[in-house]
């Protein structure tokens, strides 16, 4: 079966105050649909809701209108074990390099808790964490160390490593390398193309960047004031 | 492979080394009571002595040895302080955790309920049910850590709220952990340097709590405890005859345990800044 | 341009600074040495961790206390790595001007901007507080800035008009030398492009030389008139802008500008090193496609046969 995520009708409205009710739309009427093997780019300023748009997608936040569909069903009715499929297939990468790991925990340790996550046996993880290190291009000595002894680049490729121990059909990619050295980011870009050809990912590609994402993304829409429109 | 080497530990000050040992030294007094007390502390002997080498701080109103009233005394005071201030750091850790990761109603209910502990006076709550109920030690560390978690409870909220937002909370959720698993193993290790200072002064409050209460005469009579001992130092003629070997040393003991634990506490808080800053 | 008869005003001499840490020694800057010219701009670029802001703080001596520094920095005939801290203030303060990265966080929220604008007049000058809040007026007016900003406070501002404000309260003193540490670093893209013309507007203006100390090859392309280019701890190829970006010799510039959007994102293989346990020899042959046996050897700044004054071009490898 091909995986499918789509976006019907997306709507966000914030709301505060608990007697003066005040209403913040971010997202209105937003449909989208991501295919295996493509990317399609998202671009918009800071604050145009490209992040809540992502975090949708992703199941990490309700909209307040219209649905999302994962295999052509309704993430929000979805049974438990569809939704820990969907859980598992669709993944999202983070901005900050250095906040996407608990600082309080070593590499080894971040890596073994997704393996766990998957009821690998224990025995495996030691092969498991030295295989992803190395098909991330990563050093062994790094399993010792802590998120905020290596770089960025290193924080944000374990990230990536951890995320693709579960196999995702679909990756929301947040900025993936805005906070990046121009070298480290040139190396993201090409490792995220590889995988995209090897394992036929289908990206959301969250930029402001619009070198970024005319490299990476076959098709292109701009986010401003809550509409999504392709750009010209 | 040995992990050890890379954590980066700084190395500890003169003052924390010096309350470290003194924290300990009470701890194994209270430990090893019978081995290091000269006698059992409810043997009597002549009454009222002054110092000698037999007795060491003398002999109080009913003969009792006051140095090994002084340190069986520990135990009690020992346990109140770690008793309440652990009570009161779990409950309050527990809410803290859940209002601020759930948000939302969860963190209405919570927080209202933390507000209302708030509005209690908690000492003169404490001396009312230590006067009413029967008066046991126990009962009073129990009340005080059912009171004193308000503000832990606030301080780890308002860490958690801050913590869930992180990239490392959002790739946890995406990446399917349990609730559970992100909070206790993601949200708590951050936290712990938060807590860990409340905790120990927490400690310090209920200990000086406790010495209060039974100061004013409505801790447990049976048990002895450093503020028992100053009470009775007090209404049976220790102040009035300046038998100062009788309330001095339980008063200084009090004051010499605070000191450590919060010397500890600052020295903790002050390494975990560096240990930021390292990073 | 014809700055090849500009007089040199900042020496900086075989500059190492290394600091111990419970890892091990980290060598953060490894001989560098450059002049800056009056007049002119000279752009310090490199990757996170490549040790160009530790120049500068090493220039300005505001480096941590375990920094070990060697070498000279020379300012008006003086090797001010060694002045006390006394001299060192007045020159940080009135001759040699900082504009730090995050703005928002160099200014302190509770102080009307006006008075923070005005402070360096004060405590430099002696100039009265009333007179030099008016001083400070007026040089707001001239960056281009409002009146009323004067009794404003900085929260009440965008990430970018604190930037101006920084950089007004920088250059109020008229100093010789300013010295940008990524003045971008962390702002969003037109955020970042409002900082870059900004500093144009100084440089083009105030006749002081620019120091630009930057990981953003595009604003240093915009800005600078020579550019050098740092790689783990050293300056491993210096020279005009023109010969930098359209003639690489360095196999390690080559490399980072290829790396640029326009050049479609070349990877360089490999990672930087730590600057713990760096390569010997050259810094970079681990990762270069050209190395060769020599490359194992520590190879010298060279000049280029041909170059000199400020088009003059060096580069520190063994294929020179």
């Amino acid at each position: 079966m091909l995986a499918s995520l789509k976006a019907v009708g997306i709507g966000k409205v914030y709301e505060s105050g608990l007697i003066f009710k005040s209403q913040k739309t971010i997202l209105q009427n937003i449909s989208l649909e991501l295919e295996e093997g493509q990317t399609l780019g998202l671009m918009g300023v800071s604050g145009s809701g490209k992040t809540t748009l992502g975090k949708i997608l992703a199941g990490l936040e309700r909209p307040t209108a219209g649905r999302v569909l994962f295999g052509g069903k309704d993430i929000q009715r979805l049974h438990k074990k569809e939704f820990t499929l969907f859980r598992r297939q669709v993944q999202m990468v983070f901005q900050d390099p250095e906040g996407s790991l608990n600082p309080r925990k070593s590499i080894e340790e971040a890596i073994h808790d997704v393996l766990g996550l998957l009821k690998i046996p224990k025995g495996e993880w030691r092969e498991r964490s030295l295989d992803l290190l190395e098909t991330m291009g990563l050093s062994d000595e790094l399993l010792c160390r802590y998120p905020g002894q290596i770089s960025g680049g290193q924080n944000q490729r374990v990230a990536l490593g951890r995320v693709l121990l579960l196999n995702p059909r679909f990756m929301i990619l947040d900025e993936p390398t805005s906070a990046l050295d121009l070298s480290v980011q040139a190396q993201m870009l090409s490792l995220l193309k590889d995988l995209q050809r090897d394992r036929g990912l289908g990206y959301l590609l969250i930029s402001h960047q619009s070198d970024v994402v005319k490299y990476m993304a076959h098709e292109i829409f701009i986010l401003e004031e809550g509409r999504m429109k392709p750009m010209s | 492979m040995n992990c050890r080497h890379i954590k980066n530990r700084l190395l500890p000050t003169n003052t924390s080394l010096c309350s470290l040992v003194l924290f300990l030294s009470f701890l194994l007094m209270a430990l090893l009571a019978p081995v290091i007390a000269p006698y059992d502390p409810y043997i009597r002997f002549e009454p009222y002595r002054s110092p000698s080498l037999e007795h060491l701080l003398g002999t109080n109103d009913l003969g009792n040895d006051i140095f090994s009233e002084l340190i069986y005394s520990s135990r009690v005071s020992l346990i109140v302080g770690f008793g309440a201030a652990l009570m009161a750091t779990i409950i309050g850790t527990v809410i803290g955790l859940f209002a601020g990761y759930f948000k939302g109603t969860p963190d209405e209910i919570l927080m209202g309920i933390t507000d209302i502990f708030l509005m209690i006076p908690q000492i003169p709550l404490i001396i009312i049910l230590a006067a009413f109920l029967m008066p046991s030690f126990y009962l009073i560390a129990l009340i005080m850590g059912s009171l004193w978690w308000t503000s832990t409870a606030r301080v780890v909220r308002s860490k958690a709220l801050q913590i869930r937002e992180t990239s490392f909370v959002e790739a946890a959720r995406s990446l399917g952990f349990s609730d559970m698993h992100i909070i206790f193993s993601d949200i708590l290790p951050n936290i712990v340097h938060v807590i860990t200072p409340k905790f120990l002064m927490a400690i310090a409050s209920a200990m000086i709590a406790e010495s209060s209460i039974s100061f004013l005469g409505l801790g447990d009579p049976t048990a002895k405890s450093w503020g028992m001992m100053i009470n009775f130092a007090f209404i049976r003629g220790g102040f009035i005859n300046d038998y100062w070997w009788w309330y001095l040393p339980p008063g200084i003991c009090i004051t010499l345990f605070v000191l450590s634990v919060v010397l500890i506490s600052y020295a903790f808080e002050e390494s975990e800044e560096a240990a930021l800053r390292i990073e | 341009m014809s700055s090849s008869k500009k007089r040199p005003i900042l020496g900086v001499d075989e500059l190492s600074v290394s600091f111990q840490t419970s890892l091990g020694e980290v060598l953060a800057a490894d001989e560098v040495s450059f002049r800056l010219h009056e007049d002119e701009t000279l752009a310090l670029v490199g990757e996170t961790g490549c040790g160009k802001s530790v120049v500068a703080s090493s220039i300005l001596q505001l480096l941590p206390k375990n920094a070990e520094v060697h070498g000279q920095v020379v300012f008006e005939g003086r090797d001010i790595l060694r002045s006390d801290e006394r001299e060192m203030s007045h020159i940080r303060g009135s001759k040699i001007a900082v504009i730090f990265q995050n703005p928002s966080m160099s200014l302190n929220p509770i102080i009307r901007v006006g008075e923070q604008v005005a402070e360096p007049l004060q405590v430099h000058r002696g100039i009265p507080r009333h007179r030099s809040v008016q001083m400070a007026l007026d040089h707001l007016n001239r960056m281009g800035l409002r009146g009323d900003t004067a009794i404003m406070y900085p929260f009440q501002f965008s990430g970018g008009m604190n930037q101006r404000v920084m950089i007004a309260t920088s250059m109020i003193l008229s100093p010789q030398i300013i010295i940008a540490d990524e003045p971008t670093k962390g702002l969003d893209d037109a955020l970042a492009r409002d900082v870059v013309s900004e500093v144009m507007k100084i440089r083009d203006s105030s006749g002081a030389a620019l120091l630009l100390i930057t990981h953003d090859l595009q604003m240093a392309r915009d800005v600078s008139d020579r550019v050098a280019v740092m790689y783990c701890g050293q300056i491993v190829e210096m020279g005009s802008r023109d010969d930098i970006f359209e003639n690489p010799q360095h196999p390690y510039t080559a490399a980072l500008l290829n790396c640029l959007p326009e050049k479609g994102f070349q990877p360089i293989p490999g990672s930087s090193p730590s600057m713990i346990h760096s390569p010997d020899g050259c810094k970079f042959h681990p990762r270069c496609q050209k190395r060769f046996e020599r490359c194992r050897l520590r190879p010298p700044m060279e000049v280029l046969a041909g170059t000199k004054g400020a088009s003059e071009r060096q580069v520190r490898c063994w294929l020179r």
